[in-house]
């Protein structure tokens, strides 16, 4: 279950009391292995071999594996369809009476989804096991503007209030006779009485909530403190190193793919 | 404490003033109510207090406001936030998002302004008293509900330690409920009377009972400024687009039906009407 506007999930687990900075470096690696990893199954591996785990370790394994099938299923089902039966040439590999799927955009689709599967689950990840508060604060630590870190916090937090006050309009418009239910054209027409007050119910809120941060003082200058403690092991330094050193060993492996058939050229 | 001097203010593109040649003061530790029918400018007037006219809502100002011995028009809003808390209608928007707990959404602004960590922790427990959060203190803010909610902005103002608290209808968008528990930390801000308060406020009721004095709003102007009893049982009110309390209304009742004296006072309260009738 998570908290109220947040994607974040309570355990009492490892992975959860682990350093947001250890977190977001794992994600960094993903995010740039998840680009750049060669072939198509290391992400896959990837993602089996290191993400999974860690979700299991956060225990959080059911909701997590949920969000992924639920983000990355309908990109994985697009990809094979578009591009497995409309890659221009190729060879057939199965045939559906006039449509066949070709084996170059089935191998394109499963490089595609193994991308999206290790980029989104990686953040999935880090946003499920880290308190919002946390991040903001880790991130002020490292010197990113504290307007910068709250619009990233923010940003955490706009899908679940969206879906919120969405789920409001959509009921006060239903008890007002519209339409939500039935076939594709009364479900776009739907939207439409919906995009409007959550659009500009959406600039409101965000003209209050900016009203309440000047209240807080948010934009003083000059030292601040905090209430919030975070806490940092030697070995999850040593962890970021690696991590740093991996990412980078990634990136100079592709460098090396990309130049190698040059120089030899 | 405030002191208003001439002002006027225009929205920006907007050809009438907000606020028009208004001019007024209040002295520490007053709670003054300020009423008016919707558009009189009672927002914009506590905006203006706060700094959010002009800093934040821009337009055109005139005139000078000083609270507390700051001129707002000439400090920033960070320099103001420590010295008047300002707190909305709607509960829900002033929860920051930035701390996960209601403890740590109350000691945001005191990390804004450097205060020491256990400087916070004991000003956060006294707040938590005293607005009857205690048992609340490890929730989420989001969870709470819309009257706890309000009451936690009050108290993560209060918590700043302002000098001047102002309050734009901060029941509006509450049920009964909601709203008692509101005007219940309201009611002890008052009494402990270390602040100086300034409440927009429509339920005319609870104006009656905490205000000490009240001031009438009608197109940007000051058009009356007294003492609750005297402003909320007049024959003006109908014509600032106003209603009297429930308990004006029986009593004016009775008074037109001939079962009281014309030279009695009308009640506006509760207690007074009990009195009125006796």
């Amino acid at each position: 279950m998570s908290t109220p506007f947040s994607l974040f999930i309570p355990r009492d687990s490892g992975m959860h009391r682990l350093h947001p900075l250890t977190k977001l470096t794992l994600v960094g690696f993903c995010l740039v292995g998840g680009l750049f990893f060669p072939g198509i199954w290391l992400t896959y591996i990837a993602f089996l071999v290191i993400i999974l785990p860690l979700a299991a370790w956060g225990r959080i394994l059911r909701p997590f594996l949920s969000a992924v099938i639920k983000t990355t299923l309908p990109f994985a089902v697009s990809l094979v369809l578009v591009q497995g039966l409309f890659w221009p040439g190729g060879t057939p590999v199965l045939e559906l009476g006039p449509l066949s799927f070709k084996e170059e955009g089935l191998i394109f689709a499963a490089r595609g989804t193994g991308r999206i599967l290790m980029i989104v689950s990686s953040f999935l990840l880090l946003t499920f096991t880290t308190r919002a508060d946390e991040l903001m604060l880790t991130l002020s630590q490292k010197g990113v503007p504290d307007n910068i870190a709250y619009i990233m916090l923010t940003t955490l937090q706009i899908v679940p209030r969206f879906q919120s006050k969405a789920n409001t309009i959509l009921d006060a418009q239903r008890s007002r006779g519209l339409e939500t239910e039935g076939n594709l054209l009364t479900r776009a027409r739907a939207l439409l009485p919906l995009i409007q007050p959550l659009l500009l119910g959406s600039i409101v809120d965000i003209e209050e909530r900016a009203i309440a941060l000047e209240v807080r003082a948010f934009g003083r200058r000059g030292s601040k403190t905090t209430l919030l403690v975070l806490h940092d092991t030697t070995w999850q330094r040593v962890m970021r190193w690696l991590l740093v050193l991996a990412t980078l060993a990634v990136l100079a492996w592709r460098i090396y793919l990309w130049l190698e058939p040059r120089i030899q050229g | 404490m405030i002191r208003l001097r001439d002002i006027t203010y225009h929205y920006p593109r907007a050809t009438t003033p907000a606020l028009d040649k208004l001019s007024l003061e209040v002295p520490a530790g007053q709670l003054c109510a300020v009423i008016g029918a919707n558009g009189s400018g009672k927002s914009t007037l506590c905006y203006a207090l706060a700094g959010f006219v002009p800093h934040f809502y821009r337009g055109q100002l005139s005139g000078h406001i000083e609270v507390a011995g700051i001129d707002v028009a000439q400090s920033s809003l960070a320099e103001i936030a420590g010295t008047v808390g300002l707190v909305f209608s709607n509960p829900f928007n002033q929860i920051t998002g930035a701390r996960f707990t209601v403890h740590d959404e109350i000691a945001f602004g005191m990390e804004n302004m450097g205060v020491p960590p256990d400087e916070m922790r004991a000003r956060i427990d006294e707040v938590l008293r005293f607005a009857g959060l205690t048992d609340l203190a490890d929730r989420s803010p989001f969870a709470l509900s819309g009257g706890q909610q309000q009451r936690l902005a009050i108290v993560s103002v209060l918590v700043m330690r302002p000098k001047v608290i102002i309050l734009d209808e901060p029941t509006s968008q509450l049920d009964p409920v909601g709203s008692k528990e509101v005007f219940a930390v309201l009611r002890d801000l008052a009494a402990a009377g270390e602040s100086t308060i300034i409440l927009a406020e429509h339920k005319l009721e609870w104006v009656a009972v905490f205000a000490d004095r009240v001031l009438v709003l009608q197109d940007g102007r000051l058009v009356a400024d007294g003492p609750p009893r005297e402003i909320l049982t007049g024959d003006n009110l109908h014509d600032w687009g106003l209603e009297p309390t429930r308990y004006t209304q029986v009593a004016r009742s009775a008074l037109n039906a001939g079962r009281r004296d014309n030279g009695e006072a009308l009640p506006a309260t509760l207690e007074a009407a009990v009195e009125y009738f006796r």
